[in-house]
């Protein structure tokens, strides 16, 4: 069956596009990402045009969220708190992030940004988790005693003022780190059409060492307050979020995203990290291969206000 | 409507079978109808050559170079005077009709586009000839030229159908093209030009409208008109699917 889209101006087929979402609802639920890194590149491959598919996937991640925030709080496991100050920066990087994107459009850059960042984010944060995740699981395997919890909480994180009790996290640290970890995932969050989760996860459990319950429904919870402010300034500077699109990924998406919560309790931490971890890298590498292969054409038509 | 004088002879008169295309939720593509006459008493051997080409689009175009090991996007050329549709369909390929130099007058056919990039003109005085007109793309220019088409061409929004007209009956043609759902919304214009001997000896306009209808329409115009409230609606949706998913499931 397909369908019209109003705003994207294709055609496109409804039942894949609920499939689609739901699997990424799925994803997303599961490891507590918003799933845009996943869900954008196969949109544009469809067929519809970036700025729709990056505007409309944060509409749509914001649905899958809220669905498994609900899901995470009844099992306790959000930082309400923290969220917050991560969403205050949030949303300071978001204005940055769009503005920063406006000029890479109109220089005709924002291919390249968009291939290195994906490349370089992806590749370098899934990589590492992977390889974290899998020496720990080997070390379970072997019978050993988990590897001594060395606090490698960087020094500065303490010496910095305007501390706060983060008591849901166990943590009494200064409100700084957070907010400038909230601005940098703000403006990759604009710039790559993503929540940002798959930066944020990491950096919650390595830079600041939240407890591992705690950070994929927190991380939910920012997501979802950044994707909303990016649909309605989306929607009302640029008009590309188109609606249809957006309901077609949420019903789909909200119904995934509450099997991924349940399904999350069944696995081990490590080997949530280590799954997750590969496919960030996968989805990075295919990304960045753009780069070093030769294209098809050696023109390319660039989108952005002439 | 203004009335048509009756046409000198030989002539051509020519109609589309719908002269609006309703794009709504179930739009998968159209076809553009176009009927017509030609009234030559002598029946002089005819040509007829129609060309569709919608609204105006503006195109940025940057050429992939390799820039140590990385393909990189040059900076980016605009080009103007690019139709957002175009379709030449004739009786025979152009360049069997009508000399390069008539087509190129016409700006019929894919290739006699009136596509350029005046960004990038300046206009100077060389081997003492003045106001050239030159480009800063230089001798590449061409190329740029050529992928604008090609990329359109990729894309289903340019074609030349050099067999897209046909005598149904004597001097009765009919041509028939297909619209694809990519298709930019908007006025269409359809010129309908008589080839006799290489010369165009008559030409008629017909206008053509592309638009939304329906909920198609209403989003659009919503998505346009209260660019604000829409946003705040879609992110309402969003967050009450992601609740009511949530409460659905607590019970079952």
């Amino acid at each position: 069956m397909d369908l019209y889209l109003p705003i994207a101006e294709v055609s496109v087929n409804a039942p894949l596009l609920v499939a689609l979402g739901a699997l990424v609802g799925f994803i997303s639920g599961l490891f507590g990402i918003g799933g845009g890194f996943l869900m954008t590149p196969v949109l544009v491959f469809l067929g519809i045009p970036p700025v729709v598919a990056v505007a409309s996937e944060a509409n749509h991640v914001a649905a899958s969220s809220v669905s498994s925030v609900i899901a995470y709080s009844r099992k306790r496991a959000v930082d309400f708190r923290m969220g917050g100050v991560l969403a205050t920066g949030g949303v300071i990087g978001a204005f940055l992030g769009v503005e920063v994107f406006r000029l890479l459009r109109l220089l005709g850059q924002a291919d390249l940004v968009v291939s290195v960042s994906y490349l370089l984010f992806l590749g370098v944060i899934g990589g590492l988790m992977l390889m974290e995740s899998l020496r720990s699981i080997l070390r379970r395997r072997r019978g050993e005693a988990p590897a001594v919890p060395r606090d490698r909480r960087p020094m500065w994180l303490y010496g910095l003022p305007l501390k706060v009790r983060f008591p849901k996290s166990r943590l009494y640290i200064s409100v700084i780190p957070p907010i400038v970890l909230g601005i940098f995932v703000g403006i990759l969050s604009a710039i790559m059409g993503v929540g940002g989760g798959f930066i944020l996860v990491p950096a919650m459990v390595y830079l600041l060492r939240m407890p591992a319950g705690v950070v994929v429904g927190t991380s939910l919870f920012q997501i979802i307050i950044t994707t909303s402010l990016t649909s309605v300034l989306q929607a009302g500077r640029n008009q590309t979020v188109d609606i249809v699109l957006a309901t077609l990924l949420l019903v789909g998406g909200v119904v995934g995203a509450q099997f991924g919560a349940r399904m999350s309790s069944r696995f081990r931490a490590e080997e949530l990290r280590a799954l997750l971890g590969l496919l960030v890298l996968l989805v990075g590498l295919r990304m960045g291969l753009d780069l070093f292969i030769r294209p098809d054409d050696p023109f390319v038509l660039v989108s952005g206000a002439g | 409507m203004a009335i048509d004088l009756p046409p000198p002879i030989p002539a051509v008169s020519a109609a589309l079978t719908e002269t609006e295309v309703k794009v709504t939720s179930g739009f998968r593509g159209a076809d553009i109808v176009i009927y017509g006459a030609v009234f030559d008493p002598a029946q002089r051997p005819s040509d007829v050559v129609v060309l569709v080409s919608g609204p105006e689009q503006p195109i940025r175009l940057a050429e992939k170079t390799r820039v140590a090991g990385v393909w990189l996007n040059s900076r980016p050329v605009v080009f103007t005077g690019a139709p957002g549709f175009y379709i030449a369909a004739s009786t025979k390929p152009l360049n069997q009709i009508a000399s390069f130099s008539t087509l190129r007058e016409l700006n019929a056919g894919l290739d006699h586009l009136a596509i350029a990039a005046p960004e990038e003109q300046r206009v100077e005085r060389r081997y003492g000839v003045r106001d050239m007109v030159v480009s800063r793309l230089g001798a590449d220019y061409l190329d740029w030229r050529r992928a604008v088409i090609r990329l359109k061409e990729k894309a289903g929004l340019y074609a030349a159908e050099p067999d897209g007209v046909h005598f149904v009956d004597r001097g009765l043609f009919r041509a028939q093209l297909a619209l694809p759902t990519a298709a930019p919304i908007g006025k269409y214009d359809a010129r309908i030009i008589l080839f006799q001997d290489g010369r165009p000896v008559s030409i008629r306009d017909r206008t053509l409208t592309v638009e939304k209808a329906g909920l198609e329409r209403n989003l659009y115009l919503f998505a346009h008109r209260r660019p604000w409230i829409y946003g705040l609606a879609s992110v309402a949706i969003a967050l009450l699917a992601g609740w009511a998913a949530s409460v659905v499931f607590r019970r079952s």
